[in-house]
């Protein structure tokens, strides 16, 4: 796991968290974080609730930043080989090419189209064409393309809470970011949305690196290339879904696995 | 061991103190609830038999015309030998007073009580636009700044606090703190500063001076603008805080900024609450008495205040050609003093003899003027309940 292995056949990650220590306030949620997302690849983070996968997450994209007190204070986060806490990074262009998605599925009170054009609106784009075409392809990725082409100015709210979660993944994937976070995006959905979810997700890595976090470890199995567990804000392991599922190297996956945790 | 059933109905209530208390309670309430209402119907029902006469009538057109586009000016009551009453104004008394000749018995003056009450509407009118605009912009920036910038914290708590606060000082209080701030110094742009000047800063081609705006619609307004502010920042920063944090985290993290969040995923969910709440403050302005005594009102005036002695605008071209000396004479009613409705109808309550020509004028103002606060009212809760139709969630 050496960070200069002379492999140049693999990409460098799209993200890398190195040593990294972070605090809410006073006290440390994350403890010491190693952690390589390689491009087109979906990675799961698992553990128990509270073990701070969520923020690990929110530290890609830095929204974090919005709770007071919260920061890292040690190591460091580089997404696409860039030190992202370094002064002159800008959050809006991060957050561009960082997606994400939310556990609960938040469309605005708009048009379908408005929603899904919201990031490149706000990212200064006017031209009708490049919003349309934007907006088709987009919601092609998040396979809402044919269900909604004809109703594309009704409400977002009027959809059902499968299609309103696949809209958001199309609203945060319209500024063709590089990475693309979700927070337990299935965690509200009933089991047809969540295949719908997990199929999607499959595509989306061909396009996008996918970061997901999951209580559900059959869900990981099934849409992950590599896992991450997260232990007491500590990563306990990090290695490929199959080995790790199949054979845990730490007593303390094995047991989390197992579901005999104490 | 089944005990044997006492009575019949074996869900009998035990008239228990429990329940005593439950009756108690319900009556209690009840009769509370209904007082107020009463009350407020009995207030609505004194108003609405004694003023409505005054302003409507029997004839086309229905409506007193005169009450409502007239000024207020003092009414001339003469009687003759018969007892027959003819009410005029001082210009007609004399031509009254010559065709009775020797039927004239007596004559008797009301201040304030004839003509009708246009300067008031109009005065009222312009303090509310004031007084309203300077408080929506205010509030609605300071509402965002708390609610979206501001660091949660103590010094955030004491802002709040002082906002509380400041919703409980008495109006005079305000009347007195406009007098001070916005007669007597707030700054004005003045080739020569008046003698009772606080400091005069030399710009050149002009002189900054804070000697006040003295007494009119500005000064008036801003008053009443800080009398209002806390209820508006305080509903404000409601509005803003029951749009769903999601919004503001889903528009963050697809790289919108502060502001953009704020224009294009906060405020427009947050403006219809923002607007009812701003009529309600107009409802709140146009009552008050106090903060205008000292700042705009007065209790007389003949004219309203673009009616001033000013040479006409020449007609020879259009008014565009003339539109400085235009934009300077509309900016011209702002400084003017007014009349305002709850000052004119404390003036015609409390500070002339009473008798029912006076009480007619009182019944008839305070119609009016529950008629507008009634209808600003209704129509927010129209305002309303339209734009929450256009934007749930
Ligand atoms: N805004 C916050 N302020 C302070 N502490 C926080 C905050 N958010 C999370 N924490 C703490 O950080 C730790 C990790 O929380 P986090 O939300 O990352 O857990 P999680 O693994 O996502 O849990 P879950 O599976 O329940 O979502 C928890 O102990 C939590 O109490
Ligand atoms: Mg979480």
């Amino acid at each position: 796991m050496s960070a200069d292995s002379p492999a140049i056949a693999t990409p460098p990650p799209v993200v890398q968290v190195r040593d990294m220590d972070f605090c809410y306030g006073a006290s440390q949620a994350l403890f010491d974080i190693n952690l390589k997302v390689e491009y087109h690849r979906v990675t799961a983070l698992i553990g128990p609730s509270g073990c701070g996968k969520s923020t690990l997450l929110r530290c890609v994209n830095r929204m974090n930043d919005r709770v007071t007190g919260a920061r890292v204070t040690k190591g460091e986060v580089l997404v696409k080989g860039k030190n992202i806490h370094h002064a002159d990074v800008d959050l809006t262009q991060l957050r561009k090419q960082v997606g994400m998605v939310f556990q609960k599925s938040n469309p605005f009170p708009k048009s379908i189209y408005e929603n899904v054009a919201y990031g490149l609106r706000i990212h200064g784009e006017k031209s009708k064409s490049v919003l349309d075409e934007a907006v088709e392809r987009s919601l092609t990725h998040a396979a809402l393309w044919e269900e909604l082409k004809d109703r594309l100015h009704a409400n977002a709210l009027a959809l059902s809470g499968g299609q309103q979660q696949r809209l958001c993944i199309a609203r945060a994937i319209a500024t063709l970011p590089d990475v693309l976070l979700m927070d337990e995006p299935c965690s509200a959905l009933d089991p047809i949305s969540t295949l719908k979810i997990e199929e999607l997700m499959h595509q989306l890595a061909k396009e996008f690196t996918v970061v997901i976090v999951t209580h559900n470890m059959q869900q990981a199995v099934r849409v992950s290339d590599y896992t991450a567990f997260l232990h007491l804000g500590k990563l306990v392991e990090f290695a490929p879904t199959e080995e790790l599922f199949t054979n845990p190297r730490e007593k303390l996956t094995e047991a989390y696995l197992r579901g005999t945790f104490s | 061991m089944t005990p044997a059933p006492t009575t019949d109905n074996p869900f009998a209530g035990d008239n228990s103190g429990i329940q005593k208390r439950e009756t108690a309670a319900r009556w209690a309430l009840r009769i509370g609830s209904h007082i107020v209402v009463f009350t407020t119907l009995a207030i609505m029902l004194h108003i609405f038999v004694k003023g409505a006469p005054v302003v409507f009538q029997s004839k086309w057109p229905f409506v007193n015309t005169q009450f409502l586009t007239k000024l207020p000016a003092t009414l001339h009551v003469i009687e003759d030998k018969q007892g027959h009453r003819i009410e005029t104004d001082v210009n007609g008394a004399d031509a009254v007073k010559k065709k009775l000749g020797d039927d004239f018995r007596s004559e008797k003056t009301v201040s304030y009580s004839g003509g009708g009450i246009l300067g008031p509407i109009v005065g009222t009118a312009l303090l509310v636009v004031v007084s309203v605009g300077v408080a929506l912009f205010l509030g609605v920036a300071c509402a965002i700044y708390l609610s979206e910038y501001a660091k949660h914290g103590k010094f955030l708590e004491t802002v709040r606090l002082a906002i509380l606060n400041l919703a409980g000082v008495p109006s005079v209080v305000f009347g007195l703190f406009g007098l001070g701030a916005f007669v007597l110094t707030a700054p004005v742009f003045v080739d020569v500063p008046a003698d009772r000047s606080v400091l005069a800063i030399p710009l050149g081609f002009t002189t900054l001076s804070f000697e006040g705006w003295d007494t009119c619609v500005l000064s008036g307004g801003f008053t009443l603008a800080f009398v209002i502010l806390p209820v508006i920042i305080t509903a404000s920063e409601q509005c803003l805080q029951a749009v769903p944090q999601g919004f503001r985290e889903t528009s963050m993290a697809l790289g919108a900024t502060r502001w953009q969040t704020i224009r294009y995923s906060v405020l427009p969910f947050a403006t219809p609450g923002i607007l009812t709440s701003s009529i309600l403050g107009i409802a709140r302005a146009a009552g008050e008495t106090a903060p205008i005594m000292f700042t705009a009102a007065l209790a007389f005036k003949d004219k309203l205040p673009w009616q001033k002695d000013m040479p006409p605008l020449p007609t020879d071209a259009s008014i565009f050609a003339h539109w400085e000396q235009s934009v300077e004479r509309f900016l011209g009613i702002f400084t003017e003093s007014v009349q305002a409705l709850p000052y004119h109808i404390y003036t015609i309550a409390a500070k002339i003899p009473q008798n029912e020509y006076s009480e007619r004028a009182q019944y008839g103002s305070v119609f009016v003027f529950l008629v507008l606060v009634a209808s600003l009212a209704t129509s927010s809760i129209l305002l309303r309940k339209r734009l929450r139709a256009k934007y749930r969630w």
